[in-house]
């Protein structure tokens, strides 16, 4: 490998932590979404660095996966978003509070 | 068991005699409530044969010479055991004798007074019960078996005299009998407890003995006797629970009869000549016991010279008799307690049960009514009225001179003549009040002018038989006098030769003076006490006692302790559950925004918990 293994997953943790901090730290349903994407894709380099770390295929099969879950997550999500903003007309996902007590 | 040479056929006697009003009672209770004459034919049935029992044994063990008694252990916990028993001692023969008779004729008379009742096998139910109560009472060994007893027999008064229950003045002098009893079986019981610490378990035989004296220091004896007198207080009707009798005559005349002037009321007398050995070692308390007879007896015999209800001056008079009692046993001599005991019985059931036959026919109480409404037409009961009222009044050769005189003459036996003179006092104010209400109903002002007649029929009859019986009885006892005296081995008080003309003058006087003032043609029928307002509204209200008692009632429990527990109750029991339930819904309130609903913060916090976990499993 080009770069040493650990630094790769470095990376995708990295990312993973982004992805994170974009679900948590803004208040929109999109970047909600965009969010789980950025994760989804951290998990997908994670994989891709161990396939080539332990010469599998296997680890680039599973990527394939990974994107092709994440495309239809995002079209399911979507949907999602537009019905929920057509009930409560905002995106804010902090107005989705009926389960509060 | 202890037993002596007479074998266990007298103790199946007596078990059979005192058992079978309880059988009675049990069985007309479960099965025979809606079948009335077979439910009475039960409760006389067993009564009867209690009563012939009862006196074959007191005929067969008149001359045995030392109390019988039977014992068996009922319960043990540790060291203490609890023993029930017969003991046959001739006080106890005599009153189980006595108390078996009057039943027996208060029974047989109930079967006409109560005739047509609604409640007939009730009433007949509670008359077991009270014979079963008041029998085991009288033969019990110990103390505590005859405290057990002494509160069953209050629980029959409590339900014979409520027994119209519909009506709500008689429940109300049911709950005030009771609870007054009860303050003073508190304290009997407070005595009992006290003696059982510091005796041990003792039966009364023990209780009796010299011995008992040596074991207990002068104070506590005098305490303890305060004590159990002061459930005599209770139960006999002595100042200052003495409010509860006149009330009690809410109940049936034959209950009163029977309950409140020969029986029940006297189980504080006889528990006090029962207990005399013991009472005597004391003489403080024996000296506070005189007073609060001759205190009692002077009271109730001022209440009974005004009122105009018959069997309310015959309830007076049963608490100044049994003031009379109490002073005769205190004074020392307690032949003369008991044999007025006996007499007072006889003579104060036959009073109360031809005030009976006038209240059935005319329905009222009053004597004045009575007499308008031609009372005196009714022979027998007009005649043994006179006859009971001059025993009570102790003109001789009747009864009650023989008793009273016994009294008076221990009386004098005291070093102060204080108290014979207050004896002599209530001579002349029981003479004046007995035959108030005989004169008044002898010579009536206005009359109604109807004989009374065709009601002579099997109503009447079995009224009168028992009528006619006590009367005998009551002229016959007190030739007795000395033959009683040898079988309770009491000393019978020396007669001393001026107390016969004292006795005998004040009452003739009483007597003149009720004639002179009710019986005489012109005579205005008021009599001297009556005459003054205040003294006849002082004697009227019973010298204002029952207002003493409720205004203490409301200030003392009412407002003050009453009020103090309701407080605590609401503010300090309730308010705290109260506050607790606010303080956990606060608290939930406060977790519960934990629970933001923001998604966001749902989320963070689970991330956060699974990097601690991995952390925690994969790093350490």
């Amino acid at each position: 490998m080009i770069v040493p293994f650990s630094h790769v997953f470095m990376l995708a943790g990295a990312l993973f932590f982004l992805g994170l901090v974009c679900i948590f730290a803004r208040r929109n349903l999109i970047m909600t979404l965009i969010g789980i994407e950025i994760m989804m894709n951290a998990a997908a380099i994670a994989f891709v660095a161990s396939a080539a770390h332990w010469h599998r295929l296997e680890g680039q099969a599973f990527v394939l996966f990974i994107i092709g879950v994440a495309a239809t997550e995002v079209a399911v999500g979507l949907a999602l978003v537009v019905a929920a903003h057509r009930r409560t007309g905002s995106v804010d996902p902090d107005r989705y509070d009926v389960l509060k007590w | 068991m202890t037993q002596t040479a007479h074998n266990d056929f007298i103790f199946l006697a007596t078990a059979v005699s005192v058992w079978l009003p309880f059988a009675a009672f049990a069985v007309i209770t479960i099965f025979t409530r809606k079948r009335p004459r077979l439910s009475a034919g039960l409760s006389i049935g067993s009564v009867t044969v209690s009563m012939v029992i009862a006196f074959s044994l007191l005929l067969r063990l008149w001359s045995v010479g030392h109390p019988i008694e039977y014992t068996s252990r009922w319960f043990q916990t540790g060291s203490f055991s609890l023993f029930f028993g017969f003991l046959l001692d001739p006080t106890s023969l005599l009153m189980f004798a006595l108390v078996g008779m009057i039943s027996f004729l208060v029974q047989i008379y109930s079967l006409g007074y109560m005739h047509g009742d609604p409640g007939f096998s009730r009433y007949y139910a509670s008359q077991s019960l009270f014979a079963w109560s008041m029998l085991s009472l009288t033969v019990s060994a110990s103390l505590l078996q005859l405290y057990i007893f002494w509160e069953l027999v209050g629980l029959c008064s409590y339900l014979l005299i409520g027994f119209w229950y519909e009506k709500f003045s008689a429940t109300q002098a049911g709950k005030k009998a009771f609870v007054m009893t009860r303050a003073g079986d508190t304290a009997f019981l407070l005595g009992a407890l006290l003696l059982l610490l510091h005796l041990g378990n003792v039966s009364i035989m023990q209780m009796d003995a010299p011995a008992a004296a040596n074991r207990l220091s002068p104070v506590l004896m005098t305490t303890c006797v305060l004590l159990i007198f002061g459930g005599i207080v209770g139960k006999s009707a002595q100042f200052p629970l003495l409010t509860w009798l006149p009330d009690a005559m809410e109940g049936p005349t034959p209950v009163s009869a029977l309950l409140h002037s020969a029986t029940m009321v006297a189980a504080g007398v006889f528990l006090f000549a029962r207990l005399f050995p013991f009472f005597s070692h004391s003489s403080a308390a024996m000296t506070v016991c005189l007073a609060v007879g001759t205190l009692s007896m002077l009271m109730a015999s001022t209440m009974a010279m005004v009122d105009r209800d018959i069997k309310k001056v015959w309830a007076y008079s049963t608490i100044s008799q049994l003031g009379y009692m109490v002073m005769g046993l205190s004074a020392g001599s307690s032949f003369a307690g008991f044999f007025h005991l006996t007499t007072h019985a006889t003579f104060k059931a036959l009073l109360f049960l031809c005030s009976g036959v006038w209240i059935h026919y005319f329905e009222t109480n009053d004597m004045y009514e009575i007499a308008r409404k031609n009372g005196r037409s009714l022979k027998i009961p007009l005649v043994c009225t006179i006859l009971a009222a001059a025993s009570l009044s102790g003109l001789p050769p009747l009864s009650g001179y023989f008793s009273k005189e016994s009294i008076l003459s221990a009386l004098l036996l005291e070093p102060n003549p204080l108290w014979f003179l207050a004896g002599l006092l209530g001579v002349f104010m029981t003479a004046y009040y007995a035959f108030r209400p005989v004169f008044i109903i002898l010579f009536p002002r206005e009359f109604d002018g109807k004989e009374r007649e065709g009601n002579r029929g099997f109503v009447y009859w079995i009224m009168a038989w028992p009528l006619i019986l006590l009367a005998c009885l009551t002229v016959g006892l007190g030739f007795l006098k000395a033959p009683l005296g040898s079988f309770l081995h009491a000393a019978v008080p020396p007669e001393r030769v001026w107390v016969l003309p004292a006795s005998i003058g004040l009452g003739l006087f009483g007597v003149f003076l009720t004639w002179y003032e009710f019986g005489r043609r012109s005579a205005s029928q008021i009599g001297f006490v009556e005459r003054s307002p205040g003294v006849k509204t002082f004697f009227l209200k019973r010298w204002f006692l029952d207002d003493l008692y409720a205004y203490l009632l409301k200030k003392v429990i009412y407002r003050g302790f009453a009020e103090l527990l309701t407080r605590n109750d609401r503010q300090v029991i309730d308010g705290g559950i109260e506050k607790l339930c606010d303080l956990t819904v606060e608290s939930s309130g406060i977790f519960s925004r934990v629970q933001s609903g923001v998604l966001r913060f749902n989320l963070m916090v689970m991330f956060v918990v699974l990097t601690l976990v991995g952390l925690y499993f994969f790093v350490f």
